[in-house]
């Protein structure tokens, strides 16, 4: 979706999306496509571009390795929508890369973080 | 044309529904961004257009449809068939690993499927009867003399009490009386000639009395049983036939009941038909179909005469009664009778046992031994299998990492390895399944007819489902093993090992062990093979006798109506002799009651001036030319002669055994002998070289030949004549035409059967152990393949896995010859092992084989020695193959490919 405001917004890496995907539907619960895409535009402050060329494969990956389920139900909009919650794969899978990611970061943080302080 | 039907197949099963779900998911996401949009304020319309025109305009739905099927992966079917076509152009690109690891499976599917099936046939299945437990199988035996059991014995005729006879009939009437049986029946085989509608034809039946079928719990498909009345006949009246002569002979004509046919010139009427699923017993001891079966009383004289062992004796336990308990009191009859008729039966005992059991007695060890050969056979294949697996699995860990750093998932690369394996294992089980039904046939063929249940040996479903299965498992468990153990492995570590193949330390260790057990397998299956070809060289050198080649003989069974006296059968005989002997192509003529090789029968006897004991040799009356015609040579005295006629001195010929064990040595010319108390007092004129009647592994007995024109007694009903060919004239049709045409000169309504010439019988005696033989050999000979084909692949996998290594020791200086023995060693101490283990597992098995063998004893160092030999120098050799690999690698190119 190459618009004009797009630009300025940074495509999501596929590792960081299935994260933000499950740690959605953890802190949510069960949510549909259009709910998880709102949250991670929400939270991301708009910095994600998030097009639906992304997000349903990303979903049906993370389905095909049982980490998410699907069922369909209504929305709060009284809409038929399909729910995807947690699996427990899914729960424990979320734990290990969160504390992977914890680390990357924090490591990358004192990495990166007295340069900037020095310039 | 397939394609489109899988894409069919798939669209119907899966996409539709999917993409349907799919279309729906992303309308709905759709729905949900408008109703945003509204909120926001703006009309319905606006809305829907700036959703869809986030969407990505018009074609935004059909890219996100897209990029969700590419994510899904191809529908399984579709995947299947990309998997199976890359499956087949991998083994099509080691075409040496495939086609050994199709064949050895194959081999191991077939062979043991086969033998399985034949086994189960044979010996496992119960016998077809209701409640057959509770039948069991009758014998007296003496319990002098106390013969080492099954010394000298075959495959086919192994485990049998050498001393085991028929029973008495006046034994039979007093074992009904033990309140053990629920009842009690004997039977007999009797051939005879059938009448009437068509040509002259033997039939075989059975002579039983009334009970047998009760005995047996069988029902008449018409008419009915016999009963009491008919078994008061003097001779039978009545007869029952089976499915197969009623249809066969009679048409199926549906009031056969009632009718009367001509067996032995005998009109007898038809009580009833069996229906075709009863199975006799006899049928579970020789292939040749039960046409008949008639009944008749007793002879007065048997019934008093412990002596005579004439019947078979079925019998059916009571329910609730043991087998111990039942010999007990069949035990306690026989003392009974031994009291009362010590002459005959002061030794004589009863036993009886399962019948099942008691059919299969003389080939259960043999089908045993088979099973565990074969059972041998199938795991050596498969341990290879999954040797020849891990090597090639090994090999390619490499390019799994690489798949895996591309992107592959796990799933996608195991379920290509399953796929791959499972259309090894397909190939396998398919020429597994040619083989076996190829090796089923051969076996029936090749197996004596003894071997019970033979016509219809079929494949058994369950065999083949077990060996399939392991087969299956073998290649499933192995070939997917690569891409297992790569799972977790970091694709930077594989790819940092260039050349080099890993494999697990459990793995190595593993190959080992089954390295060692491989060998030791093929150790035992080779001692055994060469104690079963001594056994057949041992049997091929052994001494007859008398000459067999150049001998055509026949049986002429003359039937009791048309020649009642023995003086009409002789007349028969002498009028035949005449017409044989103008056939230009005859030397000489025989006849006898059976010739050597095709029966014999033991008779008693006392001997003058002895203690007045009976003591029993091989009788046979014989005419003069009996002698020439078999070549049997005369040692002191004279042959039996035209001058020895009825009415001149009763006369016998005997054999040099005779002398030494029935005369402690002393020479038996002169003496006299009487075969019942008050009869003919005959003497012995002369003493001619053993034979052994009833082929190579029979013992010499004594026997004593008599004067067919002397006695009344023979020649009996039963009579064989034999000619002996001129030198140049072989056996062929036209000789045997010659013949049937002097039997039909005499009498153009006698047939005659059993025409062949000794030679083949005599061969057909050693057919056992040719096919004990042949089958041990072929499994040595298939477990040596297989060990080799394992010894080379582990070794080649060891110069694999270290051909940097070799290349720095090259490089350093370490010769081809230092690298070579480097790498034997190895191999060669392991080898030795499993020999050694094989040899100490053979010596352990030995006991299984005895009865198997001929003149050898099952620890026969000679072929221990050799088989051990054989194997280490075979499977080193395969080693040294593999090395020269190793001792060809170039330092240079092998280093810089790391």
């Amino acid at each position: 979706m190459p618009t004009g405001e797009s630009e300025s917004r940074a495509d999501v890496p596929q590792g960081a999306l299935a994260l933000m995907i499950l740690q959605t539907l953890r802190s949510l619960g069960p949510q549909h496509g259009y709910g998880i895409a709102r949250r991670i535009e929400q939270v991301s402050g708009e910095a994600f571009a998030l097009n639906q060329g992304t997000l349903y494969p990303a979903l049906v990956r993370l389905e095909q390795d049982g980490l998410i389920k699907a069922k369909w139900g209504v929305s709060e909009n009284s809409r038929r929508a399909k729910f995807y919650s947690l699996t427990r794969l899914g729960e424990r899978r979320l734990e290990a890369e969160t504390r992977r990611w914890q680390r990357v970061a924090h490591v990358m943080a004192r990495f990166l973080g007295p340069q900037e302080e020095g310039s | 044309m397939i394609r489109r039907v899988t894409a069919r197949i798939r669209e119907f099963l899966t996409s539709r529904h999917v993409d349907r779900d799919l279309t729906e998911e992303l309308q709905s996401h759709l729905d949900h961004l408008t109703d945003d949009y509204v909120r926001r304020g703006m009309n319905r319309d606006d809305a829907r257009r700036r959703a869809v025109r986030d969407f990505g305009g018009a074609g935004g739905v059909e890219i996100a449809r897209e990029s969700v099927r590419d994510a899904r992966g191809l529908p399984w079917l579709e995947q299947l068939a990309i998997d199976a076509r890359r499956g087949v152009r991998t083994l099509a690109k080691t075409r040496g690993f495939t086609v050994v690891t199709i064949l050895t499976l194959a081999l191991g599917i077939g062979a043991s499927t086969a033998i399985y099936s034949l086994v189960d046939h044979v010996v496992l299945r119960p016998l077809p009867y209701p409640d057959q437990d509770r039948l069991v199988s009758i014998w007296e035996a003496s319990t002098v003399p106390p013969r080492l059991a099954a010394s000298s014995s075959s495959m086919l005729t192994s485990t049998d009490d050498p001393n085991r006879q028929t029973v008495a009939p006046a034994s039979y009437m007093d074992f009904r009386k033990v309140a053990a049986f629920a009842s009690l029946a004997g039977y007999d085989r009797q051939s005879m000639t059938l009448t009437g509608a068509g040509s002259p034809e033997q039939v075989l039946g059975e002579t039983i009395t009334a009970g047998y079928f009760d005995v047996l719990g069988a029902a008449p498909e018409k008419g009915r049983l016999f009963g009491s009345l008919d078994e008061q006949a003097d001779s039978p009246k009545t007869v029952i036939v089976s499915h197969g002569l009623w249809q066969r002979r009679f048409a199926g004509d549906p009031d056969i009941v009632g009718k009367s046919i001509t067996l032995n010139n005998q009109s007898l009427e038809v009580v009833g038909v069996m229906p075709v699923d009863f199975a006799p017993i006899s049928q579970f001891v020789q292939p040749d179909p039960i046409g008949f079966w008639v009944t008749q009383a007793f002879r007065a004289d048997l019934l008093g005469n412990y002596a005579d062992h004439e019947i078979f004796v079925v019998g059916r336990l009571k329910p609730g009664v043991s087998i111990a308990q039942a010999q007990a009191q069949l035990t306690a009859a026989s003392l009974d009778i031994a009291q009362r008729a010590p002459q005959s039966n002061l030794n004589m005992r009863a036993y009886l046992r399962p019948l099942g059991d008691d059919l299969v007695r003389r080939v259960r060890t043999s089908l045993i031994v088979i099973s565990l050969m074969v059972g041998f056979i199938l795991l050596i294949a498969c341990v290879n299998v999954a040797n020849l697996l891990i090597v090639r699995g090994a090999g390619r860990r490499r390019d799994i990492a690489i798949r895996y750093a591309l992107g592959a998932s796990r799933r996608r690369v195991l379920s290509e390895m399953i796929v791959e394996s499972l259309i090894l294992a397909a190939a396998s089980c398919a020429a597994g399944l040619v083989i076996a039904w190829w090796l089923k046939d051969v076996l029936v063929s090749l197996a004596p007819s003894s071997l019970p249940r033979l016509g219809s040996v079929a494949i058994d479903g369950r065999v083949l489902l077990f060996s399939v299965g392991l087969s299956i498992a073998t290649g499933l468990i192995f070939g997917a093993l690569p891409a297992w153990q790569a799972r977790r492995a970091r694709p930077i570590d594989a790819m940092g090992t260039g050349n080099r193949v890993v494999a697990a330390r459990w793995v190595m260790r593993w190959r080992n062990a089954l390295l060692v057990f491989e060998i030791a397998m093929s150790t035992v299956l080779l001692i055994g093979a060469g104690l079963m070809v001594r056994s057949l060289t041992a049997l091929n050198r052994v001494d007859l006798g008398f000459r067999t080649d150049q001998v055509l003989a026949m049986s002429v069974t003359l039937p009791d109506a048309k020649y009642p006296t023995g003086d009409s059968r002789a007349a028969f005989f002498d009028r035949l002799e005449a017409q044989l002997r103008q056939l230009p192509g005859v030397a000489s003529v025989a006849f006898a009651n059976r010739m050597p090789m095709r029966g014999s029968w033991d008779s008693g006897f006392a001997i003058d001036g002895g203690d007045g004991r009976m003591v029993s040799a091989g009788f046979q009356a014989v005419n003069p030319g009996f002698f020439s015609t078999l070549d049997i040579h005369v040692v002191r005295g004279r042959l039996l002669t035209t001058g020895d006629v009825k009415g001149s001195e009763p006369v016998a010929v005997v054999s040099e055994a005779f002398g030494q064990k029935l005369l402690n040595g002393a020479d038996p010319i002169g003496r006299r002998f009487r075969r019942s108390a008050g009869g003919a007092s005959i003497t012995i004129v002369g003493v001619v070289r053993d034979i052994r009647r009833d082929g190579k592994r029979a013992d010499i007995d004594p026997q004593v030949f008599l004067a067919a024109a002397q006695t009344t007694l023979y020649p009996t009903r039963l009579a064989d004549v034999a000619v002996r060919l001129r030198e140049g004239r072989s056996d062929g049709v036209a000789i045997r035409d010659e013949m049937r045409a002097a039997v039909a000169a005499v009498d153009p309504a006698q047939p005659i059967a059993n025409v062949r010439g000794l030679d083949e019988v005599v061969s057909l005696g050693s057919r056992d152990q040719r096919f004990q033989a042949v089958l041990f050999g072929v499994f040595a000979a298939l477990a040596l393949l297989l060990a080799v084909i394992g010894v080379h692949g582990v070794v080649s996998y060891l110069v694999a896995q270290r051909s940097s290594e070799i290349a720095v020791r090259m490089a350093l200086g370490a010769g081809r010859w230092t690298i070579a023995y480097w790498l034997l060693a190895a191999t060669t101490w392991r080898v030795v092992a499993g020999a050694v283990i094989g040899l100490a597992g053979a010596s352990l098995l030995s006991g299984f084989v005895r009865t198997l063998l001929f003149q050898v004893t099952p620890l026969d160092t000679a072929t221990y020695a050799l088989a051990a030999l054989l194997l280490t120098s075979v499977a080193i050799g395969a080693a040294a193959i593999a090395t020269r690999r190793a001792m060809r690698i170039d330092p240079v190119r092998a280093l810089r490919s790391e």
